[in-house]
């Protein structure tokens, strides 16, 4: 299979150079076999990564004696909502959990859009004193495993009255160098003519900031908001110690209340999961071609 | 923020751009040299560009670099935050790592070693398995950017939900994978989050299914951008598929290679989430990784000093690292 | 691994205020906030924060009922129910603390109170003990001693919650095992194994995990006559004979085939839920377990396998938390709740654990109810609690590695625990060096 799928490439230049000419027909008998290997791989693949994502779903309808003595059957006997009554019972108030997630996802990915193409911009496309330490410092800091942010950033976002407020799961995370390093990328790799042209007719870094360079970035200023708000949305570890009331919790930590520390609640465990997966899955599926592709870009040009 | 692989991935990533930056920044800079009189743009404009850099960094120098270097003060007390006394003891902390018999030196390379071990088995097939897809996603199919799509979902996934799914899938007695396996006639109560040498299995396995997509639509991107024409000329000269493969493919791919594999490489080395949630780092401490047993020093023992000192052993062994990488991709293109 | 934090509970400080020490002696004349012998509350209308881990079972609607209630009846005291996974309160708890951020009360594990003490993250509890008219008898043996630190009592016992035998009563019939004979010794128990097995049944399914290798290990060392620690608690002693011991019974159960080798987390009552084995050594809140209603099954004392009669329990604390500027009012307000969830609380058993208050247990309404609690009532005289020492649950951590490695067959029981000995006793001492004592 493996040859076959390798083979393809050449396979599939010559019959689409060809495709006119009449030896098509031959070629085309030819792909046959490789073809359907290609797709039987692809699919088997897709269901590899799909099967798990499907079971765990039906698995949330489940009753907890249903999930724990039929696993191997993913169809739920008796087919129940239980799980979904118990998160939307009052007893946790997952829906303020949702929204505050929301808010602080997409607090943070407005303030990470406007720090990182700001400072983007500068270490792009201006010269000044400092540029390399500062560009050095960042790299970094990439390298220092986060657990050691965490005591620290604790105490300074104490220190800001910011314990149990939406601040300190909206604006530390906003300090990550990923977009900056993103966003300088792509600059850089943007054309400059129209900036220089810009230049000449006397425009200043604001206005080439504002009415050149971010209308070009639009792509790339998208990616970096879903990725941005990906990530917040997933955090867990941080949540959990500067989040304490109920009301204030987000998502992710105020699903691990659900996970009931004596018993074995499969079904409500599922159900949380499919809860905090399900946003995001939307999210990707309607901005996927264009996460795909700048995520496909910046590596390529990396 | 640190447990998870992706987000970790994205930062290496741009890590990894910046290796490449700099040569385009004095290219950049030659060419304006060049120009000079016609571009103010080599002019310094320092104030301009500190108020741009501003807004970053008030975060940066907040919430990262005041952190990083309060962690090395840290480092050099035994530090309990709740207790008031916290006193200085230079570097010891950092000797107890490289004293055999003290109390760190035993567990903490252990887990470094959990974590090599982890990233030798993972980063292979972390590039193998999405190279081989994209080639197969890059021909001429129909529904390629479904496929592609799919593949990447995983990914957006947090991993308490990767968790959540994977340890209820391969739990070894009420698990799915085991059942379906019973189906189709294997006996055998696989302990895929339980014992060796299953739980490498499966914290490579799951990683693979979380992570594969983003390696795959790069390495695709790459193949995307050989040229059609090299592969003509080499089926012109009479090379096969393999020696396509070899001749025109591995070259046309290795500076996005690079990338790839140094990002997956740093992600591998911060692996957490994983082991932390599916096989609680054991059995015993086979699988407790190095992020894993700082986190555990930090904020469970309360041995901020320790596990800082650890932090900075760690981050000193991904800087060589990377030095290396960059040394090896610099050699390459030259 | 979020199910281990169970036995790092909560910390809760409440400034135990000079306020109450003075009504506590009687001279509550010179303020206008303290509360009484009565338990009466007369100060500024104040909230007081309340942080607990019952997220699971019937606890979830039992609490705010009762929170609800005593709020109707408090016009100048309102409680703010906070229920969070026990992991994350052992981690945000006490930063939170120290930052003036955290509850006035909470209930917490007798494991950490001591820790939580010397870092001063709670206040002692003996003034409003003795003003709510507590002592030592009115407890289990051993619970009340299990929130003392150097001389001071640093909680108020809530629950507990012993290790019991869980039965499947079809899986044994199924076996011609007849579920009325309750295997009490180790030859008995062995001999209904021994039938079990023949009958293609593996009985008992050990797991090497925190919840609950780790419990039965410990009850098992108690039997053999040996200690987790010194008295001191400088040094470990769980690899000890009786240590070795106890591991290698259990090491023995997977040798013989009465237990499978690698039984995951939660998958002995799982297996039990899911009719594959007869027996489960399992903590008192899986009588709350949904999907276990839907068997046929009963609960024992856990059979005398060793020398004499022992059983792990965990206890619950009530704790006064000492937050940053903590507002004396309100751990003058929180002592009235304590007390009157102390007296409102027969309906506790519902949530799986067993009211540590004798006469609350003992009253016949209790097991008219919940049948299923008797045996585990019936334990307590022989139970033994978690040891209280700053910073044990670190070196608890080294025993629990050390059950993992055996039972999964990593090392030998005796190599195992010596292993893990040999860490623990440096934490021991870290512990002592940071904490003193």
């Amino acid at each position: 299979m493996t040859k076959q799928a390798y083979a393809s490439p050449r396979d599939t230049v010559l019959t689409h150079t060809q495709a006119t000419k009449p030896t098509a027909t031959r070629h085309r008998r030819r792909l046959k076999a490789p073809t359907i290997a290609l797709y039987g791989s692809l699919t088997i693949l897709a269901l590899i990564i799909l099967i798990p994502l499907v079971w765990i779903f039906l698995t949330s309808f489940k009753s907890d004696f249903d999930a724990i003595n039929s696993s191997a059957n993913p169809i739920p006997n008796p087919f129940t909502l239980d799980a979904y009554k118990t998160l939307t019972s009052g007893e946790y108030p997952v829906f303020t959990w949702f929204l505050n997630s929301l808010l602080a996802a997409t607090m943070q990915t407005i303030l990470i859009l406007v720090t990182a193409s700001a400072g983007a911009y500068a270490l792009a496309r201006l010269e000044f004193r400092g540029k390399k330490f500062i560009f050095g410092l960042i790299i970094a800091t990439l390298l220092v495993p986060g657990v050691v942010f965490l005591i620290p950033n604790y105490l300074i976002v104490d220190s800001f009255n910011w314990i149990d407020t939406i601040w300190a799961v909206t604006v530390p995370g906003a300090a990550g160098v990923f977009g900056i390093f993103f966003l300088r990328q792509f600059f850089i790799g943007l054309p400059i003519d129209f900036e220089e042209a810009a230049r000449i007719d006397g425009a200043g870094d604001f206005r080439i900031f504002f009415q050149i360079v971010l209308p070009l970035a639009k792509p790339a200023l998208a990616t970096l908001a879903v990725l941005s708000f990906l990530g917040n949305w997933n955090d867990f570890i941080w949540p959990v110690y500067v989040l304490l009331s109920p009301e204030h919790l987000t998502l992710q930590p105020g699903l691990s209340q659900l996970q009931g520390a004596f018993t074995t609640h499969y079904g409500v465990i599922m159900a949380g999961a499919v809860v905090a997966a399900v946003p995001v899955l939307v999210i990707f599926t309607l901005a996927q071609r264009h996460i795909v592709e700048s995520v496909a870009s910046s590596g390529v040009k990396g | 923020m640190m447990q998870q692989h992706g987000p970790t991935k994205f930062s290496s990533r741009t890590r990894a751009n910046t290796v490449a930056s700099p040569v385009a920044t004095n290219v950049r800079t030659d060419l304006n040299k060049q120009a000079v009189i016609r571009k103010p743009i080599t002019r310094r404009r320092t104030g301009i560009a500190y108020l741009f850099l501003t807004p970053f960094l008030v975060l940066f120098g907040i919430f990262i670099v005041a952190p990083a270097l309060y962690g090395i003060w840290v480092s050099l007390h035994t530090w309990n935050p709740l207790l008031p006394n916290k006193p200085f003891v230079g570097l010891d902390n950092y000797t107890q790592l490289f004293t055999p018999g003290s109390l760190t030196f035993e567990p903490f390379w252990n887990s470094m070693g959990v974590t090599g071990l982890f990233t030798l088995l993972s980063v292979p097939l972390l590039l193998v398995i999405p190279l081989f897809v994209a080639i197969l996603l890059n021909q001429k199919i129909k529904g390629g950017t479904v496929f592609r799509a799919v593949f990447f979902a995983p990914y957006v996934l947090g991993v308490a939900v990767v968790g959540v799914i994977w340890g209820y899938l391969l739990d070894p007695q009420l698990g799915v994978v085991n059942s379906i396996l019973r189906l189709v006639g294997i006996e055998a109560d696989i302990p895929w989050t339980v014992n060796e040498p299953w739980v490498w299995v499966s914290l490579v396995g799951v990683t693979i299914w979380w992570t594969m997509g983003f390696n795959t639509v790069i390495l695709l991107a790459g193949l995307k951008g050989i040229s059609a024409e090299l592969y003509e000329a080499a089926a012109l000269d009479g090379a096969g598929w393999w020696k396509q493969f070899l001749n025109v493919t591995i070259p046309g791919l290795r500076p996005v290679m690079m990338f790839v594999s140094t990002v997956t490489i740093l992600a591998s080395a911060n692996m957490f989430g994983q082991s932390y949630l599916l096989t609680r780092g054991g059995p015993g401490t086979s699988t407790k990784s190095a992020i894993m047993y700082i986190a555990d020093q930090g904020l469970s023992q309360n041995q901020m000093g320790a596990a800082s000192a650890m932090s900075y052993v760690l981050f000193a062994f991904l800087a060589v690292i990377s030095v290396i990488n960059f040394r090896i991709q610099r050699d390459k293109a030259s | 691994m979020r199910k281990r934090h169970l036995s790092r509970g909560l910390a809760i400080l409440l400034g135990l205020s000079l306020a109450v020490t003075l009504s506590a002696c009687g001279s509550s004349s010179t303020n206008d906030s303290s509360n009484g012998p009565t338990g009466d509350y007369t100060g500024p209308d104040v909230t007081v924060t309340f942080w607990n881990g019952w997220t699971g079972g019937a606890a979830p609607k039992i609490v705010p009922q009762l929170v609800e209630k005593f709020n109707s009846e408090h016009k100048n005291i309102t409680v703010k129910n906070v229920p969070m996974e026990w992991g994350d309160i052992s981690a945000k708890m006490p930063l939170a603390v120290k930052g003036g951020k955290g509850p006035d009360v909470a209930v917490a594990h007798g494991d950490d109170i001591a820790t939580y003490a010397a870092q001063g993250l709670i206040q002692p509890t003996d003034d409003i003990i003795s003003s709510l008219g507590y002592s030592e008898t009115d407890f289990p043996d051993g619970v009340f001693a299990a929130g003392n630190y150097t001389g001071n009592q640093y909680g108020i016992p809530w629950s507990v919650t012993p290790l019991g035998l869980y039965i499947n009563n079809d899986v044994l019939k199924a076996a011609g095992i007849d579920p009325s004979v309750v295997p009490s010794d180790k030859e008995s128990y062995l001999s209904a194994l021994e039938t079990l097995k023949t009958a293609g049944t593996q009985g008992e399914w050990v797991d090497g995990y925190v919840f609950t290798g780790v419990f039965q290990f410990k009850s098992l060392l108690w039997q053999f006559g040996g200690e987790v620690y010194n008295k001191d608690v400088s040094k470990s002693t769980f690899n000890s004979d009786a240590g070795v011991e106890a591991l290698t019974h259990m090491t023995d159960l997977i040798a013989k085939g009465y237990s499978p080798a690698d039984v995951a987390p939660d998958g002995n009552i799982n297996a039990l839920v899911a009719g594959k084995t007869a027996y489960n050594w399992n903590g008192v809140w899986q009588t709350t377990n949904e999907a276990l209603q839907k068997t046929d099954w009963s609960a024992a004392p856990v059979p005398q396998i060793g020398t004499e009669k022992a059983v792990w329990s965990s206890s619950t604390h009530w704790i006064f938390l000492n937050n940053k500027n903590q507002d004396k009012n309100k751990t003058d307000a929180a002592a009235v709740f304590v007390k009157w969830m102390n007296d409102n609380s027969e309906g506790w058993a519902e949530t799986g654990e067993l009211p540590a208050n004798n006469t609350l247990r003992n009253s016949p309404d209790l097991l008219e109810k919940y049948p299923n609690l008797k045996p585990f009532i019936d334990e307590l005289p022989y139970a033994r609690y978690e040891t209280s020492a700053p910073g044990i649950t670190n070196a608890e951590a080294e025993l629990a590695t050390a059950v993992n490695e055996a039972i999964l067959g990593k090392k030998s029981p005796e190599q195992a625990l010596d292993d893990a000995a040999a860490r623990a006793d440096k934490i021991l001492e870290q512990n002592k060096s940071q904490y003193g004592g």
